[in-house]
């Protein structure tokens, strides 16, 4: 039993898999389960008293969560002393810092993962007592459910179809393992079947998780459209997810908008905060990759690995990050200096993103010197060379690229010539008229997230917000040969008009964005000019001169503090003005999901249909199969014994008139012999009134009446006759009239009930609907 | 009616002919070698005899048809009911009915146990013991009153019952087939009575009480038996080779596995049911089931039906059973409490059950 319970929580924790980097966390996961299991064995086993069971169980615990992480504080390595406090203190707080700051999949620190390990040994003792002192096996599903609750919301593939099975297999086991250690001495007594038990209780458990499996699936509507959540809790896990491009959709979906960041900057123009790239694209979820190896400690000097034209432009700008949290510091590209953090801070020479080592970017006030290539149009359209100098993970797309983006790629920059045209033609065509700017649409459409299915749902709809703009072009600029990358951080928000004074500096203008900033865009390598960042999302932050169109800019190109750069994201760049402005949401969707909004209607009331229909046509289906055989040995009179015994007939035959009766409203008493059931039928009002021969409906009333009279008769015959008491000339007679009496009983009960019991009689028969409710039911039964 | 209350046997022989010899018929009868009617004749012969029996008692046609099933199921009738209800004219028109012997046997305090069986007489010319038999040597035994014999002579009556015969001096002599006995108890004069024990109750298959007729049959009751005998007008409408062949026509009567099941599933509700002191005897069961058997043949049907085993249940169930005293006491009685028992024992109807029935 306590091993079921310990397969069904690890089965359960598997799924944790992805909310943690690696599997360092499992060691220790399954010692910790396995001991605190063991534990609770023994002290069964020994006939400890149960609740003493429990607090061992608890005790355990401690000591092993306390050997694992604690040991050089602990007396003796296993018990607690006030040192251990002290470290757990710290534990906690590093895991308290972890689950604010960082998103899923988190490096599995120690506070992190000893704070799953309590919780996967606090959900051992618990499922087990629900199991096994209180009795209630089923109920202990909560305690799994704890655990799986976590990567259901948090990881970006949802549960995992393999942890959902294995804690659903778990579970099973203990419901099966149960009867064993049932605490009702009523169930005790019935070990004889015990194997029998969780046999049936195998099938039942598999039968019912099928059905949660594939319900979801025929349900519309249950994981887009009104409940997005819903796929959430879906174990196929479709690619979608939580990750800083995922963050990025949620927070601009996000109305209010808090922890704002202030800047200010010696820049002409507001400028970017960039937090982190994204350069792999492979696997179903695109994450920042950390490169730990190449990291290196203190931004106070960055330099990156290649090289940068001479001609560079200086800037300087102050942040002040307030309440906004992430292990990922927000600042201008591209940073050489970085001044005024506290804690310790690490950066990548590849991508100049910086990352906190043992704190988060709240409450940080720093100073960034940053240098960007002063860039142009012209100069960069001379660059042609394939790009040398920079790491091959910048070009590298993985074999699942989608035919779509790989058309779509060829098409658009078919004519231009040269790297610099053809990621202008790619921009261009994302900022064309064809592409809405919509943060629902992802949503309704359920591609919201990103990888390359994503990427294709996106291309095909024309809709969708900056991740799948910028990730559109990255892997398209791939595609031709370009290297790019994801930025991943904040458009230029808007000025506060306040001004900021800045040592050695003229006060410098302020601007403020919050979460309705988060941004996403492609920067480019271009050989000697360095990372280029580009701004393919429509009526979103600002696109540089250098990548605007000479003619779309109209005016200089080489201009780069154009007019039009306007700060704020909920207004439209006028440089845009082609490009439809932030399409409402339903109109976005509009003509590119017509259609399918057109068919899910058409499926969902489909599905209506079958559902109202369905206890109609499974009780017609009955009927049928009733009266079939009958019908059968009508036809086959040849054969005179037939398949099955005959005798059937009237059996079934009154099954099929009990419940006819049922359905209108004269339903059969247990302790009723036949002859006194078809006695009160034959009374009742529902056969219409004895007296009324004279009346046209009368003698066809008195058809229903002498077909119950045969019908009774030759059940009572063949259920309480002699076995060979039916010549099997008779014996077919009778089969086939049966059909016929029912048709009659059918037709005369139809005659005398009002409409609405006609209605329910054929739409929601009390018959079957009892039956259902029933079996329903009869799970939670216990049987004695 | 008659209330004759001396201390002797008053053979009352309906038929003129003196007990003399047993009927022919008996041997061959014991042997099960007797024609079986069909349902359909059967039922004809019993509409006949309970059409006779009711042209002379008016408004007792449940009375007079357990009556007959009692007869036909060889059982015996214990009729308890207030005096001049008809009691011994429906044993007595029942038993003019069929072509057979009827006797009747007044029980008095004094009343001797060889006034019953019979007894050995030495007979001086041929100096030998002559046995004269009892009033027991006949087909259908009026006990009146039998409540107020002794106990031993009620036992003396009782072993006849059971044994279908009489033992004296040693010899065993058989006793008439078809052979029934219709006791009756007073319920009212109950000084000076022994009522039968439990025990040998349980010997009667069946307890019935008359009850008052209703208001118009007793009008034509007081018209029609003013001036002449009811009795007088009623001839024998079967022989009693038909009666016998009827029984054992009933005798093969198909029952079913699940009216067996019904019937068991019966007799355990009496024992387990918490307001009776004493269910039904597997005795009484057997009973029920010969009774339900002889009802569903004068229905007409050559197997029983859960029906007829309900339609006997309470005359055969309910003077067997003993309340418990809280419930007595609630004023429960025996046949409320097997009508309540019989309303909530399920009739198993399902497709599935019948598959293994049958």
């Amino acid at each position: 039993m306590s091993a079921a319970i310990a397969v069904a929580v690890l089965g359960a924790s598997l799924s944790l898999n992805g909310v943690f980097r690696g599997w360092v966390w499992l060691v220790p996961a399954i010692t910790t389960v396995f001991i605190v299991g063991l534990t609770l064995a023994v002290l069964r086993a020994l006939g400890v008293h149960p609740v003493l069971t429990t607090v061992g169980g608890l005790v355990a615990l401690v000591f092993i969560l306390d050997f694992t992480f604690f040991r050089p504080e602990s007396i003796a390595g296993f018990i607690p002393s006030g040192a251990t406090l002290d470290t757990l203190g710290q534990f906690l707080k590093r895991a308290g810092e972890t689950v604010v700051s960082e998103t899923a999949p988190v490096s599995p620190n120690a506070g992190i993962v000893f704070v799953a390990c309590a919780g996967l040994g606090l959900a051992v003792v618990l499922v087990d007592a629900l199991a096994v002192p209180l009795g209630m096996p089923a109920t202990s599903g909560l305690g799994l459910l704890v655990v799986l609750v976590f990567p259901a919301t948090i990881k970006p593939q949802s549960v995992g179809l393999a942890g959902f099975l294995a804690a659903a297999v778990g579970f099973i086991l203990i419901l099966g393992c149960s009867q064993w250690f049932a605490p009702d001495s009523r169930l005790q007594n019935d070990t004889a079947h015990g194997t029998g038990q969780l046999k049936r209780s195998m099938v039942i458990g598999g039968v019912a998780l099928v059905l949660g499996l594939l319900l979801p699936l025929a349900v519309p509507g249950f994981e887009r459209g009104t409940f997005p959540v819903g796929s959430r809790l879906n174990p196929w896990g479709v690619s979608n997810g939580l990750n800083p491009m995922i963050t990025l959709g949620n927070s601009l979906r996000n109305p209010t908008g808090d922890g704002s960041i202030t800047y200010a900057t010696s820049s002409t123009a507001p400028v970017y905060l960039r937090s982190v790239t994204i350069d792999k694209f492979d696997g179903d979820t695109w994450a920042p990759d950390d490169r730990e190896a190449s990291r290196r400690i203190g931004p106070g000097r960055m330099a990156p690995d290649y090289p940068l034209p001479s001609e560079l432009v200086r800037q300087v700008t102050v942040i002040d990050t307030g309440q906004f949290t992430s292990p990922y510091l927000p600042v201008p590209y591209a940073p050489t200096a970085v001044n005024g953090l506290s804690g310790r801070w690490s950066w990548d020479p590849e991508t100049l993103s910086i990352r906190g080592e043992d704190g988060t970017t709240r409450n940080q006030q720093y100073t960034v010197y940053s240098a960007l290539p002063a860039l142009t149009s012209a100069t960069l359209s001379q660059d042609n060379a394939k790009p040398t100098s920079i790491s091959q993970d910048f070009i590298q797309l993985p074999g699942n690229v989608p035919d779509i983006v790989k058309n779509t790629a060829k098409t658009v920059t078919a004519g231009a010539n040269g790297n610099y045209a053809k990621a202008m033609a790619i921009q261009d065509y994302l900022r064309s008229s064809q592409f809405t700017y919509s943060l629902q649409a992802p949503v309704q459409g359920g591609y919201d997230g990103n990888g390359m299915s994503v990427l294709a749902d996106f291309l095909q709809q024309k809709s969708g917000y900056c991740v799948h703009f910028a990730s559109a072009m990255a892997v398209m600029a791939r595609l031709e040969g370009i290297p790019s990358r994801i930025a991943v951080g904040y458009a230029p928000g808007h000025s506060t008009g306040a001004t900021v004074a800045v040592a050695g500096q003229e006060p410098l203008p302020e601007f403020q964005v919050d979460s309705r900033d988060a941004h996403a865009w492609p920067e480019l390598y271009f050989e000697g000019a360095g990372w280029v960042a580009f701004e393919p999302t429509p009526s979103r932050g600002v696109v540089p001169a250098y990548a605007s169109e000479p003619v779309a800019a109209g005016g200089p190109s080489t201009n780069l503090h154009d007019e039009n750069l306007v700060p704020g994201s909920s207004t439209p760049a006028p440089s845009t003005a082609a490009v439809p402005p932030l399409a409402a949401p339903g109109v976005g969707a509009g003509t590119a999901t017509g259609s399918g909004t057109v068919l899910y209607v058409t499926a969902a009331a489909l599905l209506l249909a079958v559902l109202v229909a369905s206890p109609r046509l499974v009780r017609s289906g009955i009927r049928a199969r009733r009266l079939r055989p009958a019908r059968a040995r009508q036809r086959g009179s040849g054969h005179a014994a037939g398949p099955g015994p005959p005798r059937d007939g009237p059996v079934l035959a009154w099954a099929e008139l009990q419940d006819l009766a049922t359905d209108y409203g004269v339903p059969p008493v247990p302790s009723e012999t036949p002859r006194h059931f078809a006695a009160r039928l034959g009374t009742s009002a529902a056969l219409g009134a004895p007296v009324a021969a004279a009346s046209p409906s009368g003698a066809s009333d008195d058809a229903g009446r002498r077909a119950l009279a045969s019908l009774t008769g030759d059940f009572e015959r063949q259920r309480y006759g002699p076995p060979a008491g039916i010549p099997a000339i008779a014996a077919a007679e009778q089969a086939n009239s049966a059909a016929a009496r029912i048709a009659a009983v059918r037709a005369a009960f139809r005659r005398n009930a009002s409409w609405i019991a006609v209605l329910r009689a054929d739409w929601f028969p009390p018959s079957l609907m009892s039956r259902w409710f029933q079996l329903l039911w009869s799970p939670f039964r216990w049987r004695p | 009616m008659d209330s004759k209350r001396h201390g002797t046997v008053d053979e009352q022989l309906v038929r003129d002919e003196a007990v003399v010899a047993l009927p022919p018929e008996r041997e061959s009868f014991n042997g099960h070698k007797q024609t079986v009617m069909d349902p359909e004749q059967f039922h004809a012969a019993g509409e006949k005899i309970l059409a006779a029996i009711n042209k002379v008692i008016d408004g007792k046609a449940e009375a007079a048809k357990l009556a007959l099933t009692v007869l036909l199921a060889q059982g015996h009738l214990l009729v308890e009911d207030v005096p001049g209800v008809g009691k011994t004219l429906l044993a007595k028109t029942l038993a003019r009915t069929i072509d057979c012997r009827v006797s009747r046997i007044q029980f008095t305090p004094d009343l001797l146990p060889s006034d019953v069986t019979g007894v050995s007489i030495y007979n001086q010319s041929s100096r030998q013991f002559e046995f004269r038999m009892g009033a027991v040597f006949a087909n259908i035994v009026i006990g009146d009153e039998i409540n107020r014999a002794s106990a031993k002579t009620q036992s003396a009556l009782l072993e006849c019952m059971e044994e279908h015969q009489v033992t004296v001096d040693g010899h065993s002599y058989q006793l008439g087939e078809p052979f029934m006995v219709v006791a009756t108890q007073n319920p009212i004069e109950m000084e000076g009575t022994y009522p039968l024990p439990e025990a040998q109750r349980d010997r009667f298959m069946a307890r019935i009480s008359m009850g008052y007729p209703d208001k118009l049959s007793e009008i034509e009751m007081l018209e029609t038996h003013q001036a002449v005998s009811p009795l007088a007008k009623v001839t024998p409408v079967v022989t009693s080779a038909d009666v016998a062949a009827m029984i054992a026509t009933v005798q093969q009567v198909y029952v079913s596995q699940s009216v067996k099941e019904y019937t068991v599933a019966l007799g355990r509700a009496t024992r387990d049911s918490a307001r009776l002191r004493l269910g039904a005897s597997p005795r009484s069961l057997l009973q029920l089931l010969r009774a339900a058997k002889a009802t569903a043949a004068l229905d007409g049907r050559d197997f029983v039906l859960p029906d007829d085993v309900i339609s006997v249940a309470e005359s055969v169930l309910a003077h067997r059973i003993i309340l418990d005293r809280k419930a007595a006491s609630s004023g429960d009685t025996p046949q409320s409490i097997i009508r309540a028992i019989l309303a909530s024992l399920p009739v198993s109807q399902d497709a599935g059950a019948e598959r293994r029935g049958a």
